[in-house]
């Protein structure tokens, strides 16, 4: 699939958009005034963008705890989800949920999860919405290779693949469990392997490469949106950051990190690619950077100046009817 | 030679990361499981075993293959079975293509007989610009490749020991094989070992190329009507053998602008209608420019080169790839000379025939 110029500028003004917030993220985390947990996706980007790209109005997502990238992808607002990551009144649900549980359904986002593995069964119900509905959506779970042994994540790939549900289950493995290697604690060669068990493909893909990530994605969308069924990916990437903010990380390569952003940075080698080829140029590109820096530099300070939830809306949006 | 400076030694080396790609997902291709090349590497040690092969050098990995030979080798081998020393070689680990490289490298500064390779197409395609000519015995891990083929383990190890022990002179049993070679701006860049071709896309990206859109030009080393993937476009309109002196080329169209057109196994399952403009015979030496002045080059099967105006790509023919044990040929020079009979003195049937 060629991708036009304005998708080439889109792709990269959504990396850059993830990229920034997250940076920016780290750095503001550190001051104390974030609350709760956050976990970066920063080095992650080609694959929410890679997905992501290929979704619209009708589609769905479940994401996980490290779940900016997800959100941004699905088109939530940046404002919005950085006043929820500061616990503010102005916040995507509220101020209350924080970081873990930045949540959009209008977007259709069904929200970032806490629990390890939660997603998966999230998207059997949104795919068998979309089959039953007829709306040809499609549903994707990203998750990650800890996520990928849990029980949850192998029951529903079970259950879409007997229901034959319009689902593609993304296992983002950046190599850790929190700081366990997957190296370790995955039982077979790949996670992608999993999929042969439920009668479903399972293909492993550059997680840093945009064009690899989006082309494997387009498929496995296109094939869900058709009605043949779901299908397991496997991003073979990395995070720039611990586990969490402030994970000492100790269970990394001294130079690790500064080796995976010297050689195989996903935004690096979108923009190589793409000016070589002489379809974008630096300055389009810089132009980009700048407005995103813009953006995220606002989205701080009005996350900063927005009000806190007011004591009386404590007990509010804690259950919802249906 | 091995580790005590005086048996021969013998290289192999399994790619880990074969049978992932997307060709599972648009296509029906084989999954090869790392359990399954653990198997034919110990298969492999149990006849390397039987025929003095001192050592036997490994790569190294990062993705399972070599923790599980490791594990194989914390119990004794089966009843029966005497394995040779197995030693993985010392290099850096970054679980991509150079490893591969570094990995014939070091296997030929150590002077192995042969190397064994369990892979791809692309993975041969790797040892195949390092080997020079030491001779390389391939293993097929999966349905989708043409150059190495589906074989028993035990079988490749025998033939692959006999040649490196000197038992079978390699001229015996080896072949030398054509390569296209893909000059850029001048300079050689790199090398496929069946087809070379190139598309309109503009990236790489998930590699495989399964699509007739955009296809452009096709050269083959040789074309065999019974394969898989692109070569068996040449092989469907004008068979040539391994061989054949020459090679192939074609340029290709759309179906509907094409005057002919044919239907070819791109991959497991996937039939497409390729659209042929003309085939022509590539002579040793004769070197092709690219007529597209964008895209990528796919070398057998992967895109692996992206290209712009900015470079002069062509393309030739070369008799100057790996040398490939031919196995039949080997067991067949085994069987005519009994390497692997002898007669039992001590049996009945000797003595009498001895009185």
């Amino acid at each position: 699939m060629q991708l036009s110029k304005d998708d080439l500028l889109k792709a990269y003004r959504m990396m850059k958009t993830i990229r920034e917030f997250e940076e920016r993220l780290h750095v503001e985390f550190a001051t104390g005034e974030i609350p709760g947990f956050v976990h970066l996706y920063a080095g992650e980007e080609a694959s929410a963008t890679g997905f992501c790209m290929h979704l619209d109005e009708r589609d769905k997502i479940a994401s996980n705890h490290r779940g900016h990238g997800h959100s941004i992808g699905k088109g939530c607002d940046v404002h919005a989800m950085m006043a929820e990551i500061y616990g503010r009144g102005t916040g995507l649900c509220g101020g209350k949920g924080g970081s873990m549980h930045i949540a959009d359904l209008s977007k259709g986002m069904m929200g970032a999860n806490g629990i390890v593995g939660g997603g998966p069964p999230l998207i059997c119900g949104a795919g068998l919405a979309a089959k039953k509905l007829k709306t040809k959506g499609v549903a994707i779970a990203f998750f990650g290779d800890g996520a990928s042994n849990q029980g949850t994540t192998m029951e529903s790939l079970n259950l879409a693949s007997v229901w034959n549900l319009p689902c593609v289950f993304v296992c983002e493995n950046n190599g850790y469990a929190e700081a366990t290697s997957s190296k370790y604690s995955v039982s077979c060669d790949d996670a992608a392997d999993r999929a042969s068990a439920f009668n479903m493909p399972g293909v492993v893909v550059d997680g840093h490469d945009f064009f690899a990530v989006h082309e494997a994605a387009g498929e496995a969308i296109n094939r869900a949106r058709e009605g043949k069924g779901p299908t397991l990916i496997e991003c073979k990437l990395n995070r720039y950051y611990g586990h969490f903010e402030g994970d000492a990380q100790t269970y990394r390569g001294k130079d690790e990190v500064k080796n995976l952003r010297a050689t195989i940075d996903c935004l690096d080698q979108f923009r190589a690619k793409v000016t070589s080829a002489s379809l974008l140029d630096d300055a389009e590109l810089n132009a980009i950077d700048s407005d995103v820096a813009e953006l995220i530099d606002d989205a701080v300070e009005k996350a900063k100046a927005a009000p806190m939830p007011a004591a009386a809306e404590l007990l509010t949006d804690v259950y919802i009817s249906y | 030679m091995s580790l005590d400076d005086h048996t021969p030694s013998i290289g192999i080396l399994a790619n880990p990361a074969a049978g992932r790609d997307i060709r599972r997902l648009v296509a029906q291709a084989s999954v090869f499981p790392i359990a399954e090349k653990r198997n034919m590497i110990t298969r492999l040690f149990s006849s390397l075993g039987r025929l003095d092969i001192g050592t036997v050098y490994m790569m190294p990995d990062g993705n399972g293959i070599a923790d599980r030979i490791r594990h194989a080798l914390e119990t004794p081998p089966p009843t029966g079975q005497t394995w040779p020393r197995i030693e993985f070689l010392d290099m850096p680990i970054e679980d991509r293509a150079v490893d591969t490289l570094v990995a014939v490298d070091k296997m030929a500064a150590l002077g192995v007989g042969g190397i064994i390779v369990l892979g791809g197409d692309g993975t041969h395609r790797l040892v195949a610009s390092r080997a020079g000519d030491i001779p390389i015995t391939a293993l097929s891990t999966g349905t989708n490749n043409v150059f190495p083929a589906m074989r028993e383990a035990t079988i490749a190890g025998l033939a692959a020991g006999l040649v490196a022990t000197g038992q079978v002179p390699v001229a015996e049993g080896s072949v030398r094989n054509k390569v296209l070679r893909v000059d850029i701006n001048g300079v050689q860049s790199d090398l496929a070992l069946v087809d070379l071709c190139t598309s309109t896309a503009l990236w790489i990206g998930s590699r495989a190329l399964w699509k007739a859109d955009g296809l452009d030009q096709l050269f083959l080393s040789f074309a065999e009507a019974d394969a898989i993937g692109l070569s068996s476009i040449g092989g469907l309109i004008r068979p040539l053998a391994r061989s054949a002196q020459n090679g192939l080329r074609l340029n290709l169209a759309e179906p509907d602008n094409a005057p002919m057109v044919v239907t070819a196994p791109l991959a497991p399952g996937l039939l497409v209608d390729i659209g042929i403009e003309d085939v022509q015979e590539l002579r040793p030496g004769e070197t092709i420019p690219l007529r597209a002045t964008s895209g990528v080059v796919a070398l057998d099967g992967e895109r692996e080169i992206e290209f712009s105006a900015r470079e002069n790509l062509a393309v030739h023919l070369e008799w100057d790839g790996p040398l490939t044990l031919d196995i039949p040929r080997v067991m067949a020079y085994v069987a005519e000379n009994k390497l692997l009979t002898r007669m039992n003195q001590a049996s009945g049937h000797a003595k009498r025939a001895n009185q």
